[in-house]
């Protein structure tokens, strides 16, 4: 036992213990800031790139310091509740949280799922009903009756027409297309219109034409192997938009709404 | 001790603090980047011809479209309260709609057929890092606030703040290349999943935004021909010297990425723009200018910003010489002074040039496009949100509608330079396909025009065996007996040649009331200019004195701004010669035509309002399209 009090060791093992539970106490009793290496680096990095020199040591210690006043405030303020019913403090949480569910990495998906997007996109990888057709220009109507006189009675519609700077046929063309080239409404003109004739006239933002249809293609959706890149492009873009949304979802099944009756 | 003990402590809150980091979003966001690039489906082999798409057209077409798009990731935009994103932009382009920041749906009654998103260089993605609390570049004393950005005002001092300290010495201190490289990568990839060969195409694109030394606007997009382009774009934190941006193209050209740069708000340049000696105040030379014309072979004639065809003062025996003249330099109320900021200005200065010393710096052609930061092209006189957000949303914002309580002055309209904006800008090329490579060769050749917003086609051509303006074939007969717009015409000894002037209307706009041509050139040393109108609407005559058509006598009903029924016309045009014609001189030709008159926007705000139409804004507007220049090189 003697020999035990003569070791330095113990001394050492047993004020070590009383200084540690003396400093516990006052622990409890104080409330501690720590300023770590990563932070001193981080103040001094940014001290770095805003004025493009390193701090010395004396504006390091400054920085420390401003940054050790500001960290009390902000304890204290915390202590304080004030960041309770704060509507600004309440609206940067939110944005963090949002920040880190948009930058989410979005992992390579599977074929079988890019074929349930694109079945359920289906729609985006449609064509709608286009025409395509030939046309002949004329200012006035009664050019365009005569024209049509004329082709029903077996002339060649070649030699037939005005020159205006419309193409002499369009290929492929979707009523939203048609619509931009002749007109307002005019691709409505074209719903029942008889195919592979010439027809017409019909009244158009230009003048009269005389129409041929050659074509019409139906509604139709591009097959999966022929678009699978842009499904993808697309699964991409809607993965990182929804991102968010999929985040709050997620955190909604762990939450309860309650909602007090009136 | 205390010290060991604290360090103890401090340890184990130390391995508390990065656990708790490690699942925060500290990395930049450039986990996007881990996409794999696209892989190219066919590989051309060598001989091989390159298909088409079902729209090709030997004679070419005309495709419309904006190339000059701002988004969330330009810093103004952003603090204008934008949030949409390249890919809605392309989604807009392509008939889809937007919400703008102020609350209401945009969407085009016809879709466009390209479109090219260009934000600023400069802090590209920047501003919306910093309203990233998260992020380290929110602790920037300049980011303060940029989380919380709130009403018009607070927005419109943030915005200055940026500006000034752009202009600073530490502008550097916020350009973080990991931001703008995430960002540019999503401008990238974006234009790749919209471009749509044959439907749609899509260019990669950056705004250069730079100015001179007094302030003067110098900005200009660079275009890409294709998605292969540098890692970061070349911005004013580079150099503010234009000419450095040249050498970077240069530089990028020989090693295989090929762009050019579109300059754009001449008129709000003091004279900048055009001016008669290079950056560093050298008098100019063969060098320079065909640098600046293998770079820029394009220039933006007109924009939400103004028009900068020519100015009043520059241009007085022309009547529509006074169309939407943004008169301020950019984003100040300072005076823009004309000389040297408007484009017919610098094609005579430049003539001048060919003539005394042999080489010619402008001599480009002309686009249009709008300047947008709200994502969405903005062209409609009557479906007008102008283009900077929450700063110009409305009529009252936009000074086209009385403030609800007159200012302290007594003045009713708000004190703003939006009501000398315009609902304007739109690019028309004539190409064969809807394909990256169709559009920017016909860029290159200048085989382009601008409208002021409708989609108005003209066709331009000049030669000595060309055909009757009847002939079916008119359009192949033109390309191969002469030369189309944005082309170079050799004299043939004293004989003067033909021009065929063609334009047609916008089926969704007003009919057409005249084309004209306006000539430029140079006698005894002296710039000269003309105006010739070549074809009238209605029946009307052009007369022979004067050069002009009768009036056609269409006009607006500013109750309800309908126009005239049964006035204009679908389509003009006309063969002509220059009457004034002389073999030995430089000159060159542009065509310029106008619709029937109809509401301007500031009108149509004031009309829904319920108000009278401001009496110092003009109430009507003619739209109008401009041609590239055909230039005539005199016999030696």
């Amino acid at each position: 036992m003697r020999g035990i009090l003569k070791q330095p060791l113990f001394w050492f093992c047993l004020i070590g213990c009383f200084l540690f539970a003396a400093d516990s106490l006052l622990f409890v009793s104080r409330n501690e800031i720590y300023v770590s290496t990563a932070v001193r680096e981080r103040l001094g990095l940014l001290w770095e790139t805003q004025t493009g020199t390193a701090a010395s040591s004396n504006e390091l210690d400054s920085l420390v310091k401003n940054w050790i006043e500001e960290e009390v405030l902000f304890q204290e303020a915390l202590r304080l509740g004030l960041d309770q019913e704060d509507s600004i403090v309440r609206r940067r949480l939110i944005q963090k949280l949002n920040f880190i569910a948009e930058s989410e990495p979005i992992a390579a998906p599977e074929t079988a799922i890019l074929k349930d997007f694109y079945s359920s996109n289906l729609q985006a990888y449609t064509l709608p009903r286009r025409y395509s057709l030939r046309q002949l220009y004329f200012e006035a109507k009664p050019g365009a009756d005569n024209a049509l006189a004329s082709i029903d009675a077996g002339e060649n519609a070649a030699g037939f027409g005005e020159s205006s700077m419309l193409n002499s046929s369009y290929a492929y063309r979707s009523a939203l297309d048609v619509n931009a080239t002749f007109g307002p409404g005019f691709a409505d003109l074209l719903q029942d219109f008889p195919t592979n004739s010439w027809q017409g006239p019909l009244k158009s933002s230009f003048g009269y034409h005389l129409l041929f249809i050659t074509d019409i293609h139906e509604q139709e959706a591009t097959p999966f192997r022929a678009i699978s890149d842009q499904v993808l492009k697309d699964y991409r873009q809607y993965k990182q938009a929804t991102a968010r949304q999929s985040y709050l979802d997620e955190l909604l099944l762990d939450y309860e709404i309650l909602v007090e009756e009136k | 001790m205390i010290k060991i003990l604290t360090t103890l402590s401090a340890l184990l809150i130390m391995t508390s603090c990065s656990d708790g980091s490690n699942s925060g979003a500290t990395e930049n966001p450039q986990t996007t980047s881990t996409e794999p690039r696209p892989t190219e489906l066919t590989t051309p082999s060598p001989g091989n011809v390159s298909t088409t798409t079902p729209g090709f057209n030997s004679d070419r077409n005309a495709y419309f479209g904006d190339l000059h798009v701002h988004t969330m990731y330009s810093f103004d935009a952003f603090i204008f309260g934008t949030t949409s994103s390249p890919n809605d932009a392309y989604t807009f382009a392509k008939g889809g709609t937007l919400k703008h920041p102020a609350g209401f749906d945009m969407k085009l009654d016809v879709p466009l057929d390209f479109y090219g998103v260009s934000d600023h260089a400069f802090y590209l993605g920047v501003l919306r890092e910093m309203a990233n609390p998260e992020s380290e570049i929110s602790k920037h004393e300049v980011a303060e606030g940029m989380s919380t950005l709130g009403d018009s005002a607070d927005r419109g001092s943030k915005f200055s703040r940026i500006l000034q300290f752009i202009r600073s010495e530490r502008a550097n201190e916020i350009n973080d290349s990991n931001i703008v490289k995430s960002a540019w990568q999503d401008i990238i990839q974006s234009a790749n999943r919209h471009n749509d060969p044959g439907n749609f195409t899509t260019f990669v694109a950056y705004e250069y935004t730079t100015t001179a030394n007094d302030g003067g606007n110098l900005h200009r997009n660079v275009i890409f021909r294709d998605d292969n382009v540098p890692d970061l774009p070349f911005s004013r934190l580079d150099s503010r010297n234009p000419e450095d941006l040249w050498q970077w193209m240069d530089r990028n050209r020989a090693a295989g990425i090929e762009s050019l740069a579109i300059p754009h708000n001449s008129n709000g340049s003091n004279g900048n723009m055009f001016m008669l000696t290079d950056w560093s105040g050298n008098p100019l030379d063969s060098a320079y200018a065909n640098q600046r014309m293998r770079n820029e072979p394009l220039i933006e004639i007109t924009q939400v910003k103004g028009t900068s065809d020519t100015h009043p003062a520059l241009s007085p025996n022309d009547e529509w010489a006074d169309f939407e003249i943004m008169p301020f330099m950019v984003a100040t109320q300072l005076a823009s002074q004309p000389e040297g900021s408007y484009v017919r200005e610098a094609y005579l200065n430049g003539i001048a040039l060919q003539e005394k010393q042999g080489f010619n710096p402008y001599k480009f052609g002309v686009i249009g496009s709008s300047d947008t930061h709200n994502a969405t092209y903005a062209g409609d006189e009557d479906d007008y949100w102008s283009k900077v957000g929450l700063r110009d949303s409305d009529g009252v914002k936009r000074g086209s509608v009385p403030l609800e309580e007159p200012r302290d002055g007594g003045e009713l309209y708000a004190d703003t330079y939006y009501n000398t904006w315009s609902a304007s800008g739109l690019a028309g090329v004539w190409a064969e396909e809807n394909t990256r490579e169709a559009i920017f060769d016909a860029f290159r050749r200048k085989e382009t025009f601008g409208t002021s917003g409708p989609r108005i086609k003209a066709r331009f051509f000049a030669g000595y065996d060309l055909p009757q303006v009847s002939d079916p074939e008119l359009t192949s007969k033109a390309y191969s007996g002469g030369v189309a717009m944005g082309s170079d015409l050799l004299a043939d000894g004293n004989r003067a040649p033909s021009f065929i002037a063609w334009v047609a209307r916008d089926p969704n706009s007003a009919p057409l009331q005249r084309v004209q041509i306006i000539k430029g050139w140079v006698e005894n040393g002296e710039p000269q200019e003309a105006v010739y109108d070549v074809a009238c609407s209605d029946g009307g005559v052009v007369d022979p004195v004067s050069n002009r058509c009768p009036d056609n006598g269409a006009n607006v009903n500013l109750a309800d701004c309908r126009i005239s029924s049964n006035l204009g016309a679908a389509e003009l045009k006309a063969s002509w010669q220059d009457p004034d014609y002389d073999a030995t001189q430089n000159a060159f030709y542009y065509l310029r035509a106008m619709e029937n008159p109809s509401c301007r926007w500031s009108t149509w705000d004031a009309i829904r309002a319920g108000v009278e139409p401001r009496s110092d804004l003009a109430a009507t507007i003619q739209e109008r399209v401009w041609s590239s220049p055909i230039w005539i090189t005199p016999v030696q």
